[in-house]
């Protein structure tokens, strides 16, 4: 059985912080990681091989040659092997192209998956679109905001556990198919020493456009269907009143002021 | 184009029965497509031998321009045995409206529902000029298989030339099923949304957390397709002398098409209580509560103020409040009047979810929290210390004899 | 030889340094000069200063010696021991000393050096130093230092200053005073090492320049000092031996020693550090690593085979006990986000956590000698935890914090219900051949007691801090005589009873457990040579008789 985990890297988006002359992100000292909602994802994935060992888990990743650091993360995780598809011909993807260069070498290099596993959504875009662009690419049932995945069926379904704005949903889909994992970890998972040192002699596959032998201009920025005009900062709100609220009779008294004030009360 | 591999091909007739134009039919147990294929796809991926491709061609700019009408998904969500619409249909009417005027075109809204489809008029009386109805007993429940299919049937037969949906968890899932089979530029999560001098939709949306801005087009795509940040746009009263059809749309739909099975659900919050994300005040507890116990005074000053209670990602991850009621990147997006932080100190990924809220109170120990950056009113301060106090003072000055 | 003279700085008029004035005043509006981090009860101040420059700071010593009011010199107020509590008097606060002055290449040292004000936090020196960004010195430096600015950026190499006392907030100055030490320690060494030139004020308002290697102790074992005024003072060393270990109780005394050494590690006795020029060091990339093992006594097997290990050349080696353990596995059930680690494993009984150097990038990362090391000491690589990312380093570095402050929330828990409660901390230092000794005699002694106990900190430098969690007073008195046993034992392995915290105000008892009366006497000598008015810092480390003025409201 082979479970195919998406992942990307994002810069730790505490840090990054806009150009107010230029309008461009700072990107200098900002550090580069495994999104967290992608590490659950991998997570997930190592859950199911330790109930069923026969499991390859392949983790692949599309963006610039820095981000096998994020695959490699995904290897001192316990993946088995990696695949970085870095190209300047993929640069300026937008979501339909990144999900349709996915497809491409997921159909070219690993037609015979069961699962593809993906974070809910990247820290740095958010916009939770390549999981299900991809999943109807390649013409498979998705579950998204799952919490939780097991095999069932005979390892023919899975039986996932969702979140739904009212509460959980208990729902199986047959094979194969796609599931975005909700939540990032609460405590990031740590490696051994061991596990670090053997992540390095794993298999970590780079490919670029010419291997996956397609019209290039369906990669990138030419094969991207959205343009990005404007990149400004945000306008910032005014900022407000802050006090000292050691004492509790001035802080509640202070605070009913401020509802009445706005007519909350 | 509709390709059909005639060695795949079974003629097992699935295709044939989910087509919602009855554009393919079998000859000598072979698929055969019809002049009236709209390529919505709705085939392609119920098919169990993958026999069936679209191939979809680069359209012209003559051609985008015949596209006309802004759409909205109109998503209903249950509620006593019934289905309303949600409260971001009416945000979405109201930014669609204005929309539409700019450009003289028509404002339209699509809904999916089983027979319990109800308050078509007053779609209308928000601000829609048709509303199109499409009906079947397996659209009473939303799935992202039977959705995609009927929208994207709805799309390539009306060919409007904007297509929005609120960023609910089910819209987020919808929209880009559907941008990917139409082969559609899709937007995510946008609060804003204009028009330019060549007639595009300019979509804004944050990211980097809300760090910065970007404005994105779609200038080769029709329709220009967005999902819409709920509780961002805000919407008038009802106009009930606005005058609008109901229109039916024929739906097509097998069980067969739909690949995916509830076997359970557990429901964690009474869909008649209001949702954090549709509630006016909002009261927030995070870890510098401290307890779980000490969220009674939370939920205590909540119902003081006639709002609900949430929570951060934290507390929901300690479970003392279910998912629900979690605000932030991996819970929900609110948008009260009042929002009240409680021990919440304000990481990037709660702000992300709360700060489109009109007024912000926070209580936090620590001076340095990022919670006060956004804040309109912060107190430095043990919150539960303040709050006993604060709920006392409230029922005091709220209670009938205050008034003399 | 070199002649040692003082030099006068332009005066200024007294009159302009900014100063709060009256005890009230002080507690109301300015209470956390009254405290550092020891939590020491003061005994009041009447003045609080805040000169911005020696001219300043050399006026009010001079108008206070003049007044005959004490003065307590305060930096960060990160001290452990009560050194800038103040007993009476006034504060004179250094925070204002906060600028960078220089960077240059010593090409005889072959080392870069950065020269700071005493009032600039380790954080702000070791970010730029780690950045290659000095704010203020490509405008303000002279054109030599601009040059030397532009080839330190172009370097590729990255420099630290490594000195890391856990508390990055603290204050060069203080650090320099007091030969702050830490987890790193063990592989650089103390501040002592790394300062190459200083700046003192001394009582009298003069100011001495002391760059590292000019002036040395005679064979008698004395300075002569000559102020502006062409008197002359001699100061004679004490006689004493320091331990070979890690040491902060007493004055640093050697044969020919430096004068720069005599003001490093005073405790602040002798005058106020002013100004500060460090070396720094290259920076590798480093992997942090906690390694599990059975038991106690394996982990600290491992310690001793690691430190034989010559290839293998750890940053640091900290030590988790098998109770410290468990007091985290308790903490990560009630809030697991405060220890930040997935939850501890269930065979670890025992830690160590080490930084050593690590390449992320590169392929044939072997290390056959750790691997050997570590099985030889019944555990596995497999049995650890590593992290070389940049926020991992700081959760590993967290890890280690999060124990003595969970030490701290429990007494201070505790505190509520019995007020005279305070931790029981231990410092104390043995040298490397008496680990294992050391540590069996803690044990044993602990255990035969039924106290709540854990054990933690710098083992690679044989400095185990053990902490003793009293839940009674008379648990807490029976934690003191323990404590005064283990100074005891510690001195007579050969150690020290203070190796990094120093003595201040609180641990004085203790130097008299190391010292005899007479080494005591020579300190305070030294004191009296410098200061012989006993301006500066009345009540740290010496009893000296001397008449505090304590504030009236203080009683």
């Amino acid at each position: 059985m082979k479970i195919l985990i998406c992942v990307k890297q994002v810069p730790e988006i505490t840090d990054v912080k806009i150009n107010p002359e230029t309008g461009t992100l700072i990107r200098e000292g900002v550090d580069s990681i495994l999104n967290p909602f992608c590490e659950y994802a991998v997570e997930c994935g190592l859950d199911l091989r330790r109930h069923y060992s026969d499991i390859e888990i392949v983790a692949i990743s599309m963006g610039p040659p820095q981000a096998r650091a994020a695959l490699m993360r995904c290897l001192e995780m316990g993946a088995d092997r990696a695949i970085l598809l870095a190209d300047r011909k993929f640069a300026g993807s937008d979501t339909w192209a990144t999900a349709f260069t996915l497809a491409e070498a997921i159909r070219a290099m690993e037609d015979d998956f069961d699962i593809i596993l993906v974070g809910k959504q990247a820290i740095d875009g958010d916009t939770a679109q390549v999981g299900p662009e991809l999943a109807e690419i390649l013409g498979i049932p998705q579950i998204m905001y799952a919490v939780g995945v097991e095999l069932t069926g005979n390892k023919k379904k899975i039986r996932v556990k969702r979140e739904i704005e009212t509460g959980n949903e208990i729902v199986e889909v047959k094979l194969p198919g796609l599931v975005s994992l909700s939540k990032g970890p609460m405590i990031r998972s740590v490696s051994s020493f061991k596990e670090i040192l053997d992540a390095r002699k794993k298999e970590l596959r780079v490919i670029t456009a010419s291997d996956l032998n397609i019209d290039e201009n369906v990669f990138g920025l030419k094969g991207s269907f959205t343009q990005v005009v404007k990149i400004f900062p945000p306008r910032v709100k005014k900022k407000g009143e802050v006090i000292d609220g050691s004492e509790a009779g001035g802080a509640a008294e202070k605070l009913v002021g401020f509802l009445r004030e706005r007519n909350f009360i | 184009m509709l390709k059909i591999d005639i060695k795949k091909c079974t003629g097992c007739k699935i295709c044939e029965k989910v087509c919602p134009f009855g554009a393919i039919v079998i000859v000598d147990k072979i698929a055969q497509m019809q002049d009236n294929c709209t390529l919505c796809g709705a085939c392609v991926n119920t098919c169990p031998e993958v026999a069936l491709s679209i191939e979809r061609r680069k359209v012209s700019e003559k051609e985008l321009m015949l596209f006309s009408g802004i759409f909205i998904w109109g998503e209903y969500e249950e509620k006593d045995e019934g289905l309303i619409p949600k409260k971001v249909v009416k945000e979405l009417l109201s930014q669609g409206r204005k929309l539409a005027d700019r450009l003289d075109q028509a404002l339209a809204v699509v809904v999916l529902g089983d027979g319990r489809l109800t308050g078509l008029e007053t779609l209308i009386a928000n601000g829609a000029d048709r509303v199109i109805r499409c009906k079947h007993k397996l659209l009473g429940r939303y799935t992202a298989d039977s959705f995609t299919n009927v929208i994207s049937a709805v799309i390539s037969k009306e060919k409007p030339s904007i297509f929005l949906f609120g960023a609910t968890p089910n819209g987020r899932e919808l929209a880009p099923r559907v941008a990917a089979r139409l082969h559609l530029g899709l937007t995510a999560d946008c609060t804003g949304l204009d028009i330019n001098e060549k007639g595009e939709m300019v979509q804004t949306r944050p990211a980097f957390g809300g760090n910065i801005m970007a404005s994105i087009v779609s200038p080769y795509t029709r329709p220009q397709m967005a999902t819409v940040r709920p509780n961002v746009f805000s919407f008038g009263e009802l106009d009930n002398s606005r005058k609008g059809e109901i229109q039916d749309f024929y739906v097509v739909l097998s069980p067969a098409s739909i690949r995916t099975k509830v076997v359970a659900i557990e429901k964690l919050r009474d869909e008649r209580e209001v949702s954090i994300e549709d509630a006016d005040i909002i009261v927030s507890a995070g870890r510098g509560c401290k307890k779980k116990e000490n969220l009674k005074l939370i939920r205590e000053l909540a119902e003081e103020l006639g709002g609900v209670m949430a929570g951060s990602r934290s507390i929901v991850e300690l479970d003392w409040i279910p998912h629900t009621r979690q605000v932030g990147q991996s819970g929900l997006t609110v948008g009260p009047q009042l929002y009240i932080a409680v021990g919440i100190s304000g990481a990037i990924q709660h702000l992300v979810g709360m700060s489109s809220a009109k007024t912000i109170i926070a209580i936090n120990k620590d001076p340095d929290a990022p919670i006060f950056k956004v804040a309109d009113l912060g107190i430095v301060g043990d919150a539960i210390e303040i709050l006993p106090v604060l709920i006392k003072e409230l029922k005091k000055s709220q209670s009938p004899c205050s008034n003399s | 030889m070199h002649k040692i003279i003082t030099e006068i700085v332009p005066t200024v008029d007294f009159k302009g340094v900014r100063c709060i004035k009256g005890y009230n005043k002080i507690c109301q509006d300015y209470s956390p000069y009254l405290s550092d981090e020891s939590k020491l009860a003061h005994q009041g101040a009447e003045y609080l200063f805040f000169p911005t420059n020696e001219g300043e700071l050399s006026a009010v010593f001079r108008e206070m010696a003049k007044k005959g009011i004490k003065v307590t010199i305060s930096g960060a107020r990160t001290g452990l021991v009560g050194g800038a509590v103040p007993y009476g008097g006034a504060i004179v606060s250094l925070e204002k000393f906060d600028k960078i002055l220089g960077l240059r290449y010593d090409s005889n040292l072959k080392e870069w050096l950065v020269r700071a004000e005493c009032g600039v936090s380790l954080r702000d020196l070791n970010n730029w130093a780690m950045k290659k960004i000095f704010p203020g010195l490509s405008e303000s430096g002279s054109a030599e230092t601009k040059a030397f600015l532009e080839r330190y950026k172009e370097i590729k190499t990255t420099y630290f200053y490594p000195p890391d006392p856990t508390e990055m907030g603290a204050a060069l100055g203080g650090t320099a005073s007091t030969n702050a030490s830490g987890a790193r320690t063990y592989k650089y060494g103390a501040t002592r090492n790394w300062v190459r030139f200083i700046r003192v004020m001394l009582a009298s308002g003069e100011v001495l320049e002391i760059p590292r290697g000019k002036y040395f102790a005679t064979l008698a074992g004395e300075f002569t000092i000559t102020d502006s005024n062409g008197n002359e003072t001699i100061v004679t060393i004490p006689s004493y031996t320091m331990p070979s270990t890690k040491n902060a109780a007493g004055i640093f005394s050697a044969p020919n020693m430096d004068l720069i050494d005599l003001f490093i590690g005073s405790e602040g006795n002798f005058g106020a550090i002013t100004e500060v020029e460090t070396a720094l060091q290259k920076w590798d990339k480093p992997v942090s690593i906690v390694q599990f093992f059975p038991s106690d006594d394996k982990a600290i097997d491992f310690v001793i085979s690691l430190r034989k290990e010559k290839g293998i050349r750890p940053e640091f080696i900290e030590f988790y006990s098998s109770h410290a353990l468990d007091l985290l596995r308790k903490k990560q059930k009630e809030d697991p986000k405060v220890v930040g680690m997935p939850p501890i494993p269930d065979y670890a009984k025992s830690a160590i956590f080490f930084d050593i150097r690590f390449d992320p990038e590169t392929k044939d990362n072997d290390y056959p000698k750790l691997e050997k090391i570590v099985s030889k000491c019944g555990s596995t690589l497999a049995r650890s935890w590593a992290g070389y990312e940049q926020r991992d380093l700081e959760r590993f570095k967290n890890f280690r914090h999060v124990l003595p402050e969970t030490v701290n929330s429990i007494i201070a828990d505790r505190k509520k219900r019995i007020p005279e409660l305070y931790k029981l901390g231990t410092d104390l230092a043995v040298p490397d051949q008496a680990l294992e000794e050391i540590w069996a005699f803690y044990k044993s002694t602990l255990e035969e007691t039924g106290l709540e106990w854990v054990a933690f900190g710098h083992i690679g430098n044989n400095h185990i801090h053990i902490n003793i969690i009293p839940g009674s007073l008379t648990e807490m008195q029976a934690g003191l005589s323990i404590y005064n046993e283990f100074a005891k034992k510690a001195v007579a392995l050969g150690g020290t009873v203070s190796a990094e915290h120093g003595i201040g105000k609180i641990k004085k008892e203790f130097l008299s457990i190391m010292f005899s009366d007479k080494e005591l006497e020579e300190m305070k000598a030294v004191k009296i040579a410098l200061d012989p008015g006993l301006l500066i810092n009345p009540g740290n480390v010496l009893d000296i008789a001397t008449d505090l003025h304590r504030c009236p409201q203080i009683g």
